[in-house]
């Protein structure tokens, strides 16, 4: 695994120093993610090589902020109110497109590397993401009682993660950090985005994809389900009433 | 809720799943020798009390972590797999009064199409949790209560000798039951009453079969017997043979609307409700009638008081996040 790595890094520096001006060049241990029957979650490596070109990094120091985004859903927030003594959702608010994850890892803390508005205008970080509520009037910026609420909801799922993962820089413009994807991650396609900023702006980025997807059975039996409700429940039925009545007959027994 | 219950039901075993599963529908995974264990012991109690187990089992399995709605109609397709070996016991010994059980059936079905309209309503409004929790504290705790007080009450007066005096056939019946209009006369059950009564008591089981993830024998059999008046020999063969058809309508309704029903957590539950069943039905003819009943009655009330309590303490997190639709594509 490790000597694979190195290879890997090895490819990417040598790719790195005669890739073009601004040459930024990044990989994924894997990018392609089942999930099968015993999905735990999975681990990833992102590698990385920021050619001389963008930034010198033998005589300057850079900074390297990496943003991994699940896909979009139209997601609801509920709030629970006390009505008449017991607790209901009372409150909710739709957001059209929430990513169903969102993991930012930095070689530094984000305050050292650039200034907010720099964030802001790469909408990088849980506080720079688009996210709008759908109102009556319209797209509006939501409540920040329930953005908040769904930061902690997601974070406490480990799907939103935010100055917990470093980048770290191995050496001569090498640099890697390790993307944790939890059992719960949502299925669909992810984009993986490499900043390079140094002395507070941005120098360089690029992007690669990276796809989850249900395999094999799961897969099979998910998409049936939704394709096939009708035929699906048929055979739920079946598959109950040959199961009872084979413990039917073997408890006579 | 989910935190709640899990102090509460502090298994090890779940931080550590040792043969994870994904459930393809619940979308989550759990430890197979978890869900079996689940299923043993509610089919332990089921096998000792006589009771189909789903009022306990979709509690527990929303306590383990399964999304209400996959809880409520996945358990409605293990139900009719255990009612089937359960019937098959009783048309053995002839304890099934078909033609009631198809005025039954045609009623359960009515209710179980309507049962399952409203859960896909409330669904999409966000309420169905506390619909289900609300169901299951008002029935469970007048059944458990009522249960409770008529056992309790049936070993006070066996201790003290009392012989309660015989109801003749003729007096079964308020005079309101005789007035009823569509007369049908159901041999198997000795009774000339109307059509109507039978089907409305179909009715009621089937929607609290959709909303509630039960069969609903702990309504029927009390309905069986104090309203309809049937003998006590047909009457549980008949309720078991009512609720494999409303389940498995339920399991096809719940499959259409909302997508909800997971086989494998299905298949896996009735394992473990098979073998622990056996089990109990041994432990249950140690014991006498009325203990068992206020036994039962005391664990109804158990989880009625825990899913009562769910809705009353302020939860440790008042917010939720529901993705709508799964967009499948990023960007």
């Amino acid at each position: 695994m490790i000597r694979a790595l190195a290879i890997l890094l090895m490819g990417a520096a040598l790719f790195a120093a005669s890739a073009p001006a601004g040459g930024l060049v990044t990989d994924l241990s894997n990018k392609r993610i089942e999930i099968r029957y015993s999905f735990e979650g999975a681990q990833l490596i992102l590698f990385g090589a920021v050619g001389s070109s963008a930034v010198d990094p033998v005589n300057d120091l850079f900074d390297v902020v990496v943003v991994v985004r699940g896909p979009e859903a139209e997601t609801v927030v509920r709030r629970k109110d006390r009505v008449g003594g017991i607790w209901i959702n009372n409150a909710d608010l739709v957001f059209p497109a929430v990513p169903g994850y969102y993991a930012v890892a930095a070689s530094r803390a984000l305050a050292d590397i650039a200034h907010p508005t720099v964030f802001a205008s790469y909408g990088i970080g849980f506080d720079n993401l688009p996210l709008v509520a759908r109102s009556e009037r319209g797209l509006l910026a939501p409540d920040p009682k329930f953005k908040t609420a769904l930061y902690r909801l997601r974070a406490g799922e480990n799907l939103y993660r935010q100055e917990i993962d470093s980048v770290s820089l191995v050496a001569e413009g090498l640099f890697r950090t390790d993307v944790h994807l939890p059992a719960n991650v949502p299925v669909g396609e992810f984009l993986v985005e490499t900043f390079v900023f140094q002395e507070g702006s941005l120098k360089a980025r690029n992007r690669i994809r990276l796809s989850v997807d249900k395999e094999g059975f799961e897969r099979a039996a998910y998409d049936f389900a939704h394709q096939y409700p009708l035929l699906y429940g048929l055979i739920a039925v079946f598959v109950a009433l040959g199961a009872g009545w084979m413990a039917g007959v073997l408890g006579k027994k | 809720m989910r935190l709640f219950a899990a102090r509460i039901f502090c298994l090890p075993i779940l931080d550590q799943p040792q043969m994870p599963l994904y459930l393809p529908i619940a979308e989550l995974s759990m430890d197979v020798f978890l869900v079996i264990g689940m299923g043993a012991v509610v089919g332990f109690l089921s096998g000792m009390f006589g009771v189909g187990g789903g009022f306990l089992m979709t509690p527990i399995l929303i306590f383990a972590g399964v999304p209400p709605a996959v809880a409520v109609a996945t358990e409605s397709n293990e139900i009719t797999a255990a009612s089937v070996s359960g019937a098959l016991a009783h048309w053995r010994r002839q304890g099934i009064d078909i033609k009631m059980g198809s005025v039954l059936i045609v009623g359960g079905a009515i209710g179980s199409f309507f049962g399952a309209q409203v859960f896909t309503y409330l669904k999409s409004l966000g309420q169905v949790d506390l619909m289900i929790s609300l169901a299951y504290v008002i029935f469970l705790g007048s059944v458990g209560g009522l249960m409770f007080w008529e056992s309790v009450r049936a070993i006070l007066r066996q201790r003290s000798g009392y012989v309660p005096p015989k109801i003749s056939r003729e007096d079964r019946h308020k005079k309101w039951v005789h007035a009823l209009p569509f007369k049908m006369r159901f041999r198997k059950s000795k009774l000339y009453i109307s059509a109507l009564l039978p089907l409305f008591i179909g009715m009621l089981v089937g929607v609290l079969a959709a909303i509630m993830g039960v069969g609903g024998g702990f309504v029927m059999v009390p309905a069986m017997i104090y309203i309809l008046g049937m003998p006590t020999n047909v009457v549980v063969g008949t309720s078991l043979f009512q609720i494999i058809f409303v389940t498995a309508l339920t399991t096809i309704f719940h499959s259409v609307n909302t997508q909800t029903v997971d086989i494998f957590l299905a298949v896996l539950l009735l394992v473990g409700a098979v073998i622990g069943a056996q089990v109990g039905a041994r432990v249950g003819f140690k014991l006498q009638g009325e203990h068992l009943r206020a036994l039962l009655a005391l664990m109804v009330l158990a989880v009625c008081t825990i899913m009562g309590l769910g809705l009353v303490l302020e939860p440790a997190e008042l917010y939720s996040a529901t993705e709508v639709v799964v967009s499948g594509a990023g960007q």
